[in-house]
């Protein structure tokens, strides 16, 4: 175990909460089972966080995390799965995807904390588990066929929590959120199996095809598929995959309806992680593996990119619904991610990591505020309640820290992320940096003016105005659970504002050794001798 | 012509023969033991009575009617056994007309194994109930009627495990037959028998239609091929199918007589594969069949006809490597013409059953365009072996996910329902483990990784696009120009993943129907323990032989049975 913590971590808490779901329901005598899975699930995802944290800090793996250039650590030693096609099962992670990895490790035992008390706990947690595995599969498995099955697998569960747990439309958001994100990875499937059947014939591998899906192999081969225009192809093919998921402006619609039918719990992994493993996705191997294709599609990234990132600040101005409003700044939060690729320099791509790992902390904050206000005010109207610093002074501090971080106050992590994408923007486009720098205006339109609605105005200095929604009952103040939860998540998106050097070192270093790889890359095949 | 030779059946030909012999005292068994009787024989002048078991009464264990299907499992279980243990086994000629070796036994497992499926459906789909209540006076019509119809099924099971078995034996025997003319004789065997099968139910105006439909269009089929086998039995003075092959590779030119009778052969097996455009009784004989018999159909049967093909089209008339045979282009086009034809016809069907006899016809599109490129010249010997190890294999594991999906419109069948996309409705909530094992075939037959469906489907597009990786220029800067360059066997890869894509609609939303939409008010679906049992497995083995060692194990099967049909 020591040997393959990644392994572990990934399969760990796919079987586990498989366990948990089946077994109660095969065995009569595992009733008790039914009954501490909740228990069960959170110890677990508990482990599987001190894991990760312990490989972090060295105890585990030795992984020099202040030199990293590029390679993978903690690699396992791979074995066939499907030795006639090429597929074998090997994990490893570089300084790209650590911070996602602990980011899942961490944020699955808050959530299944924020909701403590779920209906069917006993299967919700294991649910939650099974989502875990599934996420840290997309991030540690280097077999492009391992990464795609993961990939559709993280749609299971989160479908299930939509389907299951959801609001009053769930039917409608879970079919919508399934058909899109699953009709684009089999767009992106069609684009990987093209670099497939261009990988190099390995000899005595034992294939019957005669290529790989090592994930190595088919990145650095891609430069083999004959003709530009078939590689532009694959580009755009993986584009359409990875962009779906992030998500970008057009496909984008299926977030907001998915992320407001969703359980808190189901809001924040889908937030946290989910849209990350779109913008990894892209990094990992559309970027990689066809540099060409990439920089000729740069104005396509900023284009797609800048759209996004300014139609979902406009739009969140008219929203009255919370959770809408969140989503649709997740949505303009991931156009700064492709801007930060677009701008092909070391400082923004680590920019944009540091945006996928800060968006990570703060969009759950954010969806468990919203939750909790759902749970004990029962709507989520922005305006509907007003001065909810009287009544619930903890919920509103962490509305307000939120808030704050999401709109990019200093000292926060989210000024980091996007202070350092601006000024990687500035020192490629120029002036073209104002439309994004604008736009934080409009975010910070936004969120204050619902912060005065819901958390000020109130004259009433013990129950503030109550929504129509609890028909003049007194509303109960926030649960232990939901409060540990969302302090974790406070503590840690000031403690990255301080102290952001923390993954940034990292981050930045392998953007640097990644761009010095893409450029050397990009001129061989122009024909220029590095 | 080599004379029809003797069948001396000595020990070691019996061995060779045992999944047949196996099967033919399943036949024996079903007819004698339910007609046992009590009667018995005085020896004269002496109390001494001589049981001779038959006549008199039956005997209280004979009179059982669910002996037909045991009787019939057990043998499909026992011949199943022996073919897949007799793989490895060394190739046996016998008489001259039959050779037992790796390909023909993995395809006798397949068949067997399909209507071991079949019969272990059929003990609920078809059930036969002991001590069935005869049919009172003042019984209400209603009941009298529920009466008729057990009495009924009893009284057919004898008749339809019969014809199950011979089904079998007929297509076990085709898979052995290097003599063309054994070979039709034993598709016309299985095929006429499957005909009765798929009419078994002629009391409903379905079922009469179907089968009258299916035996007139296959007959005819099978006239057209047999008089192409008389025209290559003109033209070569011989049927088997090593002397056509050489005769063949000598002929200078193609002969028409040749030419014809290879293609009006090709008529008859297009029928089998329902290949476009002789596919049109198919999705009527899939809907008025009770759905095990059009698994069976859309499964072994479909396997036989590209046994067939193989037989036929690849090892007589396969080209040399660089030269184009002459069928290729028309199978190219058939078969893109097939799978668009059914992917979209499937699309609009209303019909489960009807949807997955169009989408059965879709599949046999995607086989033929991998066949077409055997002729294309461009595949070589090793994408030759590519592209049948990944046609076999994709029949093998059809068995799995198609006739699973059957089985489960089948379990519907069993409450009267199945015949519409409402009856689908709300299964996940009533049913999960049946929902959720129809989900997973249901993504194997779109081909989904990691399913099994995946991994045949990956192995053809490899070996389709691997032919044509070494056309098309590599300097050309637009997609345009590029595909200006490229071979057209490249459009075939393109046009089976054009078409996975478009089949992913109706099998998802079939998939979603079931989740999705409220359950209609309806009689609970029996608990039926060796139906549901059949369709778990299909379930686990869907997933086990797309991943891991057991698919490993199986496309090393595979790849042993083309090695020897390819000599």
């Amino acid at each position: 175990m020591i040997n393959d913590p990644l392994s572990v971590i990934t399969l760990a808490p796919i079987a586990v909460g498989m366990a948990l779901l089946i077994l109660p329901k095969l065995v009569d005598s595992a009733e008790g089972l039914a009954r501490a899975s909740r228990a069960i699930s959170m110890g677990v995802s508990l482990a599987m966080l001190a894991i990760t944290t312990m490989v972090f800090l060295g105890e585990i793996g030795n992984v020099d995390w202040t030199n990293y250039g590029s390679g993978y650590s903690l690699t396992n030693e791979s074995f066939l799965l499907i030795p006639s096609i090429g597929v074998s099962w090997k994990v490893g992670i570089d300084a790209l995807s650590f911070p996602m990895v602990w980011l899942t490790t961490l944020l699955i035992p808050i959530s299944m904390l924020v909701e403590w008390d779920a209906k069917r706990g006993h299967l919700f947690h294991p649910l939650i588990l099974v989502m875990e595995g599934a996420l840290i599969g997309v991030f540690v498995s280097l077999d492009m066929f391992v990464f795609y099955v993961f990939w559709e697998l993280t749609l299971v569960p989160m479908f299930f929590l939509i389907m299951v747990w959801g609001g009053e439309d769930r039917r409608y958001a879970s079919l919508k959120f399934f058909i899109y994100t699953f009709t684009a990875s089999v767009v992106m499937l069609v684009g990987i199996l093209v670099m497939y059947l261009y990988t190099p014939d390995v000899a005595g591998s034992g294939t019957i095809t005669g290529h790989t899906f090592d994930l190595g192999v088919m990145v650095s081969s891609a430069s083999g598929i004959p003709s530009e225009g078939l590689r532009h192809l694959v580009w755009i093919m993986l584009l359409i995959g990875f962009a779906t998921k992030m998500p970008s402006v057009p496909v984008h619609t299926w977030l907001p309806d998915a992320h407001v039918q969703a359980p808190t719990a189901g809001s924040m992994l889908l937030a946290g992680v989910m849209l990350k493993m779109g913008a990894y996705g892209f990094l990992r191997i559309a970027v990689t593996a066809l540099p060409e294709s990439t920089i000729a599609f740069i104005p396509l990234l900023i284009f797609l990119g800048m759209v996004s990132l300014v139609y979902g600040a406009w739009v969140c101005m008219g929203q009255t619904n919370l959770k809408r409003m969140v989503a649709y700044s997740s949505v303009s939060h991931m156009g700064l991610i492709f801007l930060g690729i677009a701008t092909m320099q070391p400082l923004g791509i680590a920019g944009a990591l540091f945006m996928m790992f800060a968006h990570g902390i703060i969009s759950p904050l954010l969806f468990a505020v919203a939750g909790a206000f759902k749970h004990h005010y029962h709507t989520l109207e922005i305006g509907s309640m007003r001065g909810i610093a009287h009544h619930s002074p903890w919920l509103a501090g962490h509305m307000m820290l939120g808030w704050m971080a999401s709109l990019g106050l200093p000292l926060l992590a989210g000024f980091v992320a996007e202070v350092t994408i601006l000024i990687a923007f500035w020192m490629t486009f120029g002036w073209l940096v104002l439309l994004p720098a604008l736009t934080l205006i409009i975010t910070a339109v936004y969120y204050l003016t619902s912060m005065q609605k819901t958390i000020f105005e109130s004259d009433d200095p013990h129950h503030g105005i109550l929504p129509e929604s609890l028909h003049g009952e007194d509303p109960s103040d926030i649960t232990w659970h939901e409060n540990a939860g969302m302090l974790i998540l406070g503590a840690f998106t000031v403690l990255f504002g301080i102290l952001p050097f923390i993954f940034w070192d990292m981050m930045s270093d392998w953007s640097s050794g990644f761009m010095l790889e893409f450029l050397t890359q990009a001129m061989e095949s122009e024909g220029v001798k590095p | 012509m080599t004379s029809l030779g003797q069948l001396d059946l000595d020990s070691e030909t019996a061995f060779t023969l045992l999944p047949e012999l196996v099967m033919l005292a399943g036949v024996l068994a079903i007819i004698v033991i339910p007609n046992l009787g009590d009667a018995t024989f005085r020896l004269p002048l002496t109390r001494i009575r001589i049981p001779i078991l038959v006549g008199g009464s039956r005997l209280e264990s004979t009179n059982d009617p669910r002996l037909p299907n045991r009787i019939a499992t057990l043998t499909f279980s026992v011949a199943f056994a022996a073919s897949l243990l007799m793989i490895d086994s060394s190739s046996e000629e016998v008489g001259g007309l039959l050779r037992s070796d790796a390909f023909s036994r993995l395809f006798s497992a397949i068949f067997i194994g399909a209507l071991l499926l079949v019969s272990a459906a059929t003990t609920h789909r078809i059930p036969a109930k002991r001590n069935a209540a005869v049919p009172k006076d003042d019984d209400s019509e209603n009941t009298a009627s529920r009466k008729i119809s057990v009495l009924m099924d009893n009284r057919r099971q004898v008749d339809f495990h019969i014809l199950l078995i011979m089904v079998g034996l007929g297509m076990s025997l085709m898979a052995m037959s290097t003599n063309l003319f054994m070979l039709v004789v034993c598709i016309e065997l299985a095929s006429l028998s499957t005909y009765v099968l798929v009419a078994f139910h002629k009391e409903e105006e379905v079922g009469g239609e179907a089968g009258a439909k299916y035996f007139i269009v296959g007959s005819a089929a099978s006239a057209v091929g047999i008089y192409g086998m008389s025209l290559l039995y003109l033209w070569a003075g011989d049927l088997a199918l090593d002397s056509l092959a050489t005769k063949w590779a000598e002929m200078q030119g193609l002969d028409p007589f040749a030419a014809f009778g290879i293609g009006l052969m090709m008529v008859a097996f297009g029928f089998k594969v329902s290949a476009a455009p002789f596919h049109l009784a198919a999705p009527d004989a899939y809907s008025g069949a009770s759905s095990p018999i059009s698994g069976l159909l859309a499964t072994a049967s479909k396997a036989m006809g590209f046994v067939a093909l193989f037989r036929v089209l690849v090892m007589i008339t396969a080209p040399d490597y660089g030269e184009e045979s002459s069928w290729f282009l028309m199978l190219a086009i058939i078969a893109i013409i097939t799978m668009t034809w059914g992917n979209l016809a499937a699309l609009t069907s209303e019909n489960p059953k009807r949807m997955l006899a169009y989408s059965s016809v879709a599949h046999a599109g995607y086989m033929l365009a991998a066949i077409s490129v055997i002729g294309s010249g461009l595949a070589g010997e090793e994408g030759t072996k590519m592209i049948l190890i990944a046609i076999t294999f994709h029949l093998a594991v059809l068995v799995l996910f198609k006739l699973g999906a059957f089985l489960v419109l089948a379990l519907l069948e069993t409450g009267g329902r199945g015949h519409r996309m409402e009856d689908l409705h709300g299964l996940g909530r009533k049913e999960p483990l049946i929902a959720g094992s129809m989900f997973l075939f249901m993504l194997s037959l779109a081909g989904v990784p990691p399913l099994s469906g995946f991994l045949s489907k990956l192995l053809m597009v490899n070996g389709i696009v691997s032919s044509s990786a070494d056309t098309g220029s590599s300097s050309a800067t637009d997609v345009y120009s590029w595909m200006d360059t490229v071979d057209p066997v490249f459009w075939l890869a393109a046009a089976i993943v054009i078409n996975s894509a478009l089949s992913l609609f109706y099998y998802l939303r079939l998939s979603l129907v079931m989740f999705f939409e409220e359950p209609e008010k309806s009689p609970k679906i029996k608990s039926a323990s060796s139906l549901r049992m059949a369709i778990m497995a299909c379930s686990i083995l869907t997933v086990l032989c797309g991943l891991g060692p057991v698919s490993e194990w199986l496309v090393s099967l595979v790849s042993t049975s083309i090695d020897s049909l390819m000599g």
